[in-house]
C-alpha cells in the first residue's frame, strides 16, 4: 500500500453516540447522551480515553463536546465529523448542500461570514450553487469556527453528505473536499459512510485517494453494504484504509471479537463507540494490544 | 394479494428483473424525492433517466450531489420528453394527484409518496384510474418492508397468534417543536396538506394495520394542535369488523426519539407479539408457525439485511426494488394502491372523528 498524504488514525474513541448517528438502540443512546450530559463527565472521559491510547476522538463539534473540551487544559486530538449536526437535524433540513450552508450562515459570526464568502469568490464556488465538490468546503470554512484552535487531527465528511455523492458517484467531491481538508486543515481527510463496501470500489475505480474511510465492519456483516463478503474483497483491493466502527454490531458480539475481526479483515484503524463500551479505559487499553495491519 | 415481502430475502430476488434496464424518472426533488435518486442509483435493472421540480434550486441541489439526469419543471415535459417506464412522485402533498394522474394518463406506472393525495376523493380517483387503465400505482410505505416488521406479516399471515383480540401501537419521532420548521411553501398549510404527523409520518404505520388486520369499522380519534393548523398529536382507537380494537398514536412533538419509532403490540388467542424498530418478541402459548412455546426474541439487527444501499436504512431500497420487480412484470408489491387507499380512508375517517371532538365514525 502506498504511504498517505496524511496518516490516517489507528484508535479513535467514537463520540458518534452523542450526535445520534450510532446505530444502538434508543434506550441505549438516551443513557449515554444522559451520562455525558454535563461536560465534566465527558472531559473526564475524553482525557482518560486518550491517556488509555486513544489518538484522538471522532465526534462532531456539537456544544456538549466543545464545553467538553473548554473544560480541559490541554488539548485532545479532534477527529471532526462536519457538518456537527444531529441526525434529526437533517431530517429537518431540505436535502443538498445549500440548506446546510444557510443554517451554517444563520449561526456564523462575522468572521466566519466574511470566511466563506471570501471562500466562495476564490474558488468560485459562490457561481455553483447546488454543486457539493464545490459549496461543501465552503460549508466546511463555516464550521471550522467550530473547531478548537489546536488538536484538530483529521477532518470527517459526515455520512448523509458523503453517501448523497457516492450515489450520485461524484468523483470531483471527493478529490475537492480531501485536497480542501488537506490545504485548510492540515489534517487528513476523511469520509464517513453506511457503505463501505460501495465507497472503497469506487473511490479505487476512480482512483481518487482521501486519507481514510470510516465505517462499520464486524464479524456479523451489519451495516457492510453493499453485502459483507463485497466489503471484504473491496478492504483487500483497496489502498485507502479503512477506520472501523460498529465493531461490536450493535451488540451482538464483543468488542475484542469485534476488533480482532476487523484487524484481521483489513482494517487500518478502529473507532469504538461509547456506547459499545461500558468501561472505556479498560477496553481501550486492550483494543491498543490487538494487532494491526501494516500498511 | 401476491406477497412480495416474503421474498425479499436475497439482493438478487429483490432487484427488478427485465431484459433491459427500467428507465425510472423521479417528480419532486424534496428529501423523499432525492431519498428515491440514491435508492434508484444504486438498484440493479434500473436507470434514472429524467427528475423533474419546479424548483430551480432543488434541480441544482440534485446536479451537485452528482446526478446528472435531465430535469425539467413539470412533469408535462418530462413525459413528453424521458418518456419513462415509471415514475416516482414525491411532489407536494397538494399537487401528487394532479402529478400522479398526468402519468397514469400516459400509461406510465406510479410510485406516489404517502398520503398519494390531499383528499380521499383524489386517493379514490387515482386508484379508479390506475385501475381501469390497468397501470401499476403503488403508494411509498416502506415500513411493511423493515425486515422486523416483514417478519410480523408471516406471523400474522400464518395465524400463528390466532386470532388477534386486541392491537396496540404507536409511532413517535423528535420534529416538530416550534412553528418554524411549518415555514416554506405550503407546508403544513391545512390548504395545502392532508394533515399533520399522521399524514406525514404515522400513514404509514396505519397502513400497516389495516393490512395486517383489516379496514376497520370504526374510528374514534382525539388529537392534539400544539403549534399550528394540523394535528402534532392524534390518539385513535379502531374498531374492527369483528370488534377487535386496535389503539393508534402517533406524535412527533414528543423528546428523546431521534429516529421514527415505531411499536406495535399483538394479543391473540395463542400468543403474544411485539414488534419495534429494535425487536421481535413473541410469547406463544403453544408451538406454532415454526416458533417454540414460549418466548422468542430477536434484535432487528439478527434479521437479514438484503438491501444493497443504507441511506437511512433497509425498508427503502426494499421497497423500491418491490415496485419496480412490479413494474417489470414481477407480483404487485403490498402497497398497491386499492390497498393503500384502505389506509386513506382510515385516515380520513380519524381526522373527521378528531375533528368532531372524538364522535365516533363509520367507515363504509
Amino acid at each position: 500500500m502506498r504511504q498517505p498524504a496524511f496518516a490516517a488514525p489507528r484508535l479513535l474513541l467514537s463520540a458518534r453516540a452523542l450526535d445520534g448517528a450510532t446505530r444502538a438502540t434508543r434506550e441505549r443512546l438516551l443513557e449515554i447522551q444522559e451520562r455525558f450530559r454535563e461536560p465534566e463527565s465527558l472531559a473526564v472521559t475524553l482525557v482518560k480515553a486518550v491517556d488509555a491510547g486513544a489518538e484522538g476522538v471522532l465526534a462532531s463539534p456539537s456544544p456538549v463536546l466543545r464545553a467538553a473540551l473548554a473544560e480541559l487544559g490541554r488539548a485532545i486530538p479532534l477527529c471532526a465529523v462536519l457538518p456537527a449536526l444531529r441526525a434529526q437535524d437533517y431530517r429537518m433540513l431540505e436535502p443538498g448542500v445549500e440548506a446546510l450552508l444557510a443554517r451554517a450562515r444563520q449561526g456564523a459570526g462575522a468572521a466566519a461570514r466574511f470566511s466563506m464568502a471570501w471562500r466562495g469568490l476564490v474558488s468560485r464556488a459562490a457561481f455553483r450553487s447546488g454543486d457539493f465538490a464545490a459549496r461543501v468546503p465552503v460549508l466546511l470554512e463555516a464550521e471550522a469556527r467550530l473547531l478548537p484552535r489546536r488538536g484538530v487531527m483529521g477532518v470527517v465528511i459526515a455520512a448523509p453528505l458523503t453517501d448523497a455523492a457516492l450515489a450520485g458517484r461524484h468523483r470531483a467531491f471527493f478529490d475537492s473536499v480531501a485536497r480542501f481538508v488537506r490545504a485548510r486543515f492540515h489534517a487528513p481527510a476523511g469520509f464517513e459512510t453506511r457503505n463501505p463496501g460501495m465507497l472503497l470500489k469506487r473511490l479505487r475505480e476512480w482512483g481518487a485517494r482521501p486519507d481514510f474511510v470510516v465505517g462499520p465492519l464486524n464479524p456479523r456483516g451489519l451495516g457492510m453494504k453493499p453485502s459483507a463478503a463485497e466489503t471484504l474483497a473491496e478492504l483487500g483491493r483497496s489502498e485507502v484504509p479503512l477506520v472501523a466502527t460498529e465493531l461490536r454490531a450493535s451488540g451482538l458480539c464483543d468488542l475484542d471479537e469485534g476488533a480482532r475481526y476487523a484487524r484481521e479483515h483489513g482494517a487500518y484503524g478502529l473507532a469504538p463507540d461509547l456506547s459499545e463500551m461500558d468501561e472505556v479505559v479498560v477496553e481501550l487499553r486492550r483494543l491498543g494490544a490487538v494487532p494491526t495491519r501494516e500498511p | 394479494m401476491i406477497d412480495t415481502t416474503a421474498s425479499q430475502t436475497s439482493p438478487d430476488s429483490a432487484a427488478p428483473s427485465s431484459a433491459r434496464a427500467l428507465r425510472v424518472a423521479v417528480v419532486g426533488l424534496g428529501r423523499a424525492g432525492v431519498a428515491h435518486c440514491v435508492m434508484l442509483a444504486n438498484l440493479e435493472g434500473c436507470e434514472l433517466i429524467a427528475v423533474a421540480d419546479p424548483r430551480r434550486a432543488a434541480r441544482a441541489g440534485l446536479r451537485g450531489m452528482g446526478f446528472m439526469a435531465p430535469a425539467f419543471p413539470r412533469i408535462e415535459r418530462l413525459l413528453e420528453k424521458a418518456r419513462p417506464d415509471a415514475v416516482f412522485v414525491c411532489a407536494a402533498q397538494g399537487e401528487r394527484a394532479r402529478v400522479a394522474r398526468a402519468a397514469l394518463e400516459a400509461g406510465v406506472p406510479v410510485l406516489v409518496e404517502r398520503p398519494m393525495s390531499r383528499t380521499l376523493a383524489e386517493a379514490e380517483e387515482l386508484v379508479r384510474l390506475a385501475a381501469g387503465r390497468a397501470v401499476p400505482l403503488a403508494v411509498g410505505h416502506p415500513l411493511i418492508f423493515d425486515p422486523v416488521f416483514a417478519r410480523v406479516r408471516e406471523v400474522v399471515r400464518a395465524g400463528t397468534l390466532g386470532p388477534v383480540r386486541q392491537a396496540r401501537s404507536a409511532m413517535f419521532v423528535s420534529r416538530v417543536f416550534a412553528p418554524h420548521p411549518r415555514r416554506g411553501p405550503g407546508r403544513l398549510d391545512p390548504r395545502h396538506v392532508a394533515g399533520g404527523v399522521v399524514a406525514h409520518l404515522a400513514s404509514d404505520l396505519l397502513f400497516l394495520l389495516v393490512h395486517l388486520l383489516g379496514a376497520p369499522a370504526e374510528v374514534r380519534a382525539t388529537w392534539n394542535l400544539l403549534y399550528g393548523a394540523v394535528e402534532d398529536e392524534l390518539h385513535g382507537m379502531m374498531t374492527l369488523a369483528d370488534g377487535t380494537e386496535v389503539g393508534f398514536d402517533s406524535s412527533w412533538s414528543v423528546p428523546g426519539y431521534a429516529r421514527a419509532s415505531t411499536v406495535l403490540e399483538l394479543e391473540g388467542r395463542d400468543g403474544k407479539l411485539l414488534a419495534s424498530d429494535e425487536a421481535f418478541e413473541l410469547d406463544l402459548r403453544r408451538a406454532a408457525g415454526g416458533y417454540p412455546e414460549g418466548a422468542t426474541r430477536r434484535r432487528d439487527t439478527e434479521f437479514d439485511s438484503p438491501a444493497r444501499f443504507d441511506f437511512g436504512g433497509e425498508a427503502l431500497w426494499l421497497h423500491d426494488a418491490a415496485f419496480l420487480r412490479w413494474v417489470a412484470g414481477g407480483p404487485a408489491p403490498p402497497n398497491e394502491g386499492s390497498a393503500a387507499v384502505k389506509a386513506h380512508r382510515a385516515m380520513d375517517a380519524l381526522y373527521r372523528s378528531a375533528a368532531a371532538g372524538g364522535r365516533a365514525v363509520e367507515l363504509a
